[in-house]
């Protein structure tokens, strides 16, 4: 009884649904404030000191918004759309191990399934996209499905070769390998810049932000949602960000573990984590300020020539050395 | 399959409204149709009841970044009517602003090239540098983007030497930035992925398309009214004029890059060799220049500008006309937006051909009407246009 009482709270309070929540508002404030200084402009500024709650009070504004429904639309798909992406977003951060080197939920071979279910995310967006019946969320939706069979091949691979470094698919065994040392540190370096750059293509961000294009289509796949819809993926969009940097912190830079204080391993394992996380998110935002939005066929070509190919390499050098 | 998709008459990168029917399969533009005329603001008219000074300021409001072109224009047109040519001192000053405008026109469109490729950062670095030359239209003209600074006879104020040394300064600084930005572009992969190849235009179609400026120039073909027919000092300042032969988007930015070099060297020499004397002579409030005609060209930033004006020797022009580059260019545009051939135009190339040729629809608006079927144009007189849009208002009521 007391046991599944604790499960329910680590679920919706602390690391669960409420402490994610917080966090990943907190992680789209320091994105767009790092991003805004890199391009030497202030970012937020007066919602909160420095601007800290106005990811928070965005995503308020937008809840108040009309919620319009096109009428072309298909209204179920339109409406189910942002929920799923929003729930299938908040179901994969209880993989995460942030206070431990367990997440809320953990079984044997849980990368496999974490693995899959971002894939689903990818195709929420083309079902959004599809669902809305806009010429250019139609075009926002063939392209995010054209950029998935671009970057989903390495994305995977250099997660294989996270695993076969640790020789297992479980993310509490891959977190406790490294202990010792970070795969960041050893061979997996190189995996570790793939996953990078593929992440920021699943993130839809600079150079990747193809099937979004505000300066081609308008807004993509999300331009006819509105009101409560667009503030689910918003709100979808900042989770799946944590999500990406919690797992490049997991995978790669040794997740929560750290030297802790006995009895004290919860705050430190949790702070850990969220340093982890945040060095990986601060790599992807300075890959954001760096380029400028590749076309999708170069997208593709980007990726089959030159991707594919280094994460063959990288999946090829972890297998020797270990 | 194939089907139209609408850019404009509201989009993000367009401010001005404009349509472009984009016929597309896939990613692939298949043809296009552009219609620039949401925009029509009764300007030429206008100039025909105002008299000749306060037609500056309308002539000032055609187009806010050009506005040191036109007034240039329109006042150049209105000397040659009454018959008295500027003093030297006013002919450099205006040849300072002039050249400010452009490197200011130059670096706002650099800025805006780069947030349509999607590189915001390089974005926000040219807009961040461009306040500079703001600061320096301020301090010369006393306002930043609309300088009224041009008049009937010479310019409204006089540069003094600490003005000048303050210049002097600026431009060093934007000489530097400018350099790194011509490095960002040259270097940068992205940019040169989604700028080389793109929006070809060859030397043969822009001279049958009559383009103008930086995107003939960027065609490898040198025409600058500034070399070719010089106004106020531009016989005595010399410059080069930059042109580049790979005829795509990628040759266009380096064109304007490298005339913001240019024009820094211009307004330094022109500092240098700035003659003494008077900065304007005094002009009555009203002119009543004799009857005649008399057309004046100018290279604004968006290329070769040109106003016509008609006197009938009372104080009000009897005819106004301005043709603007970028109506001059949509010709082109047109042809380059179009796939032909191995030539291929994707979607996500659409933002920056088109604004390649750095264009301002709002100095564009055209009213004509055109009947395909009997191959006829005709114009309406303001009566008709009046009675037409009672008619409409009527039906809508």
């Amino acid at each position: 009884m007391i046991e599944a009482l604790y499960k329910i709270i680590e679920m919706i309070l602390f690391p669960g649904f409420a402490f994610i929540g917080v966090l990943s508002l907190l992680y789209e404030w320091i994105d767009r404030k790092f991003y805004a200084r890199l391009q030497n402009r202030i970012g937020p500024l007066y919602a909160g000191p420095h601007g800290i709650l106005q990811p928070l009070a965005d995503f308020i504004k937008l809840l108040s918004k009309e919620d319009i429904i096109p009428e072309g639309a298909d209204k179920f798909l339109f409406t189910l759309t942002p929920i799923l992406f929003f729930a299938i977003n908040l179901l994969l951060t209880l993989f995460l191990p942030i206070c431990g080197t367990t997440g809320v939920i953990s079984f044997t071979g849980d990368l496999i399934f974490f693995v899959a279910l971002l894939t689903i995310i990818s195709i929420l967006v083309y079902t959004a996209g599809m669902a809305s019946t806009n010429r250019f969320a139609t075009i926002g939706a063939e392209r995010a499905v054209l950029q998935l069979i671009g970057y989903e091949i390495p994305f995977m691979l250099s997660i294989v070769s996270v695993a076969i470094s640790s020789r297992s698919l479980t993310i509490k065994n891959i977190v406790e390998s490294q202990s010792s040392i970070w795969h960041i540190l050893g061979p997996n370096f190189l995996a570790f810049i793939i996953f990078a750059i593929t992440a920021q293509a699943e993130l839809e961000r600079i150079p990747f932000d193809i099937p979004e294009a505000e300066q081609e289509i308008v807004a993509g796949w999300l331009v006819e949602y509105s009101g409560k819809k667009l503030a689910l993926f918003r709100l979808g969009k900042d989770v799946e960000t944590l999500l990406l940097c919690g797992l490049g912190a997991t995978l790669f830079l040794g997740g929560p573990l750290g030297p802790v204080v006995p009895g004290l391993e919860i705050v430190f394992y949790t702070l850990y984590f969220i340093i982890k996380s945040i060095i990986v998110l601060l790599v992807l935002t300075t890959l954001r300020a760096l380029f400028a939005r590749l076309r999708v066929d170069q997208m593709l070509v980007l990726s089959w020539k030159y991707l594919i190919p280094l994460s063959l390499i990288s999946v090829l050098i972890v297998r020797v050395v270990f | 399959m194939s089907f139209y998709i609408p850019i404009g008459p509201q989009h993000p990168v367009h401010p001005e409204p404009l349509l472009m029917k984009f016929k597309v399969e896939g990613e692939q533009v298949i043809d296009v149709e552009i219609n620039v005329s949401y925009t029509h603001r009764g300007i030429e008219k206008g100039f025909e009841y105002r008299d000749y000074m306060k037609g500056i300021f309308l002539a000032e409001r055609i187009c806010g970044i050009c506005n040191a072109a036109h007034t240039l224009c329109y006042t150049q047109n209105i000397e040659q009517l009454l018959g008295k040519e500027i003093p030297p001192r006013a002919k450099y000053l205006r040849l300072i602003v002039e050249e400010l405008s452009r490197i200011h026109s130059h670096l706002l469109w650099l800025g805006l090239a780069a947030h349509q490729i999607g590189f915001e950062t390089l974005f926000m670095y040219v807009w961040r540098d461009r306040e500079k030359v703001l600061d320096l239209l301020e301090t010369i003209t006393g306002n930043r983007v609309v300088t009224a600074y041009n008049t009937i006879g010479g310019v409204r104020r006089d540069i003094t030497p600490e003005i000048e040394q303050k210049i002097r300064k600026s431009l060093d600084y934007l000489e530097e930035r400018t350099k790194y930005f011509k490095k960002v572009v040259m270097e940068e992969p992205t940019v040169l992925v989604r700028t080389q190849n793109v929006g070809i235009l060859k030397p043969r179609e822009a001279i049958e398309l009559f383009a103008v400026g930086p995107v003939l120039r960027a065609s490898g073909i040198k025409h600058d009214i500034r070399a070719d027919d010089p106004y106020i000092a531009h016989d005595e300042v010399p410059f080069n004029v930059v042109t580049y032969d790979t005829c795509d988007v990628y040759a266009r930015i380096l064109v304007r890059v490298d005339e913001i070099l240019e024009c820094i060297n211009m307004v330094r020499y022109s500092l240098d060799h700035l003659p003494s004397g008077e900065y304007r002579i005094r002009m009555p409030v009203i002119v009543r220049p004799p009857p005649g005609e008399s057309v004046s060209r100018v290279e604004a930033p968006r290329g070769e500008l040109l106003h016509y004006v008609r006197s009938d020797g009372s104080d009000k022009p009897y005819r106004y006309k301005v043709r603007t580059p970028t109506l001059a260019n949509i010709p082109s545009t047109a042809r380059m937006l179009t796939s032909r051939g191995d030539y291929i135009v994707y979607i996500a190339d659409i933002p920056i051909i088109f604004g390649s040729i750095d264009p301002c629809l709002c100095c564009t608006g055209r009213v004509m009407f055109i009947d395909i079927e009997k191959s006829k144009s005709w114009v309406w007189t303001y009566n008709e246009l009046v009675r037409y849009s009672l008619k409409r208002f009527e039906r809508h009521d």
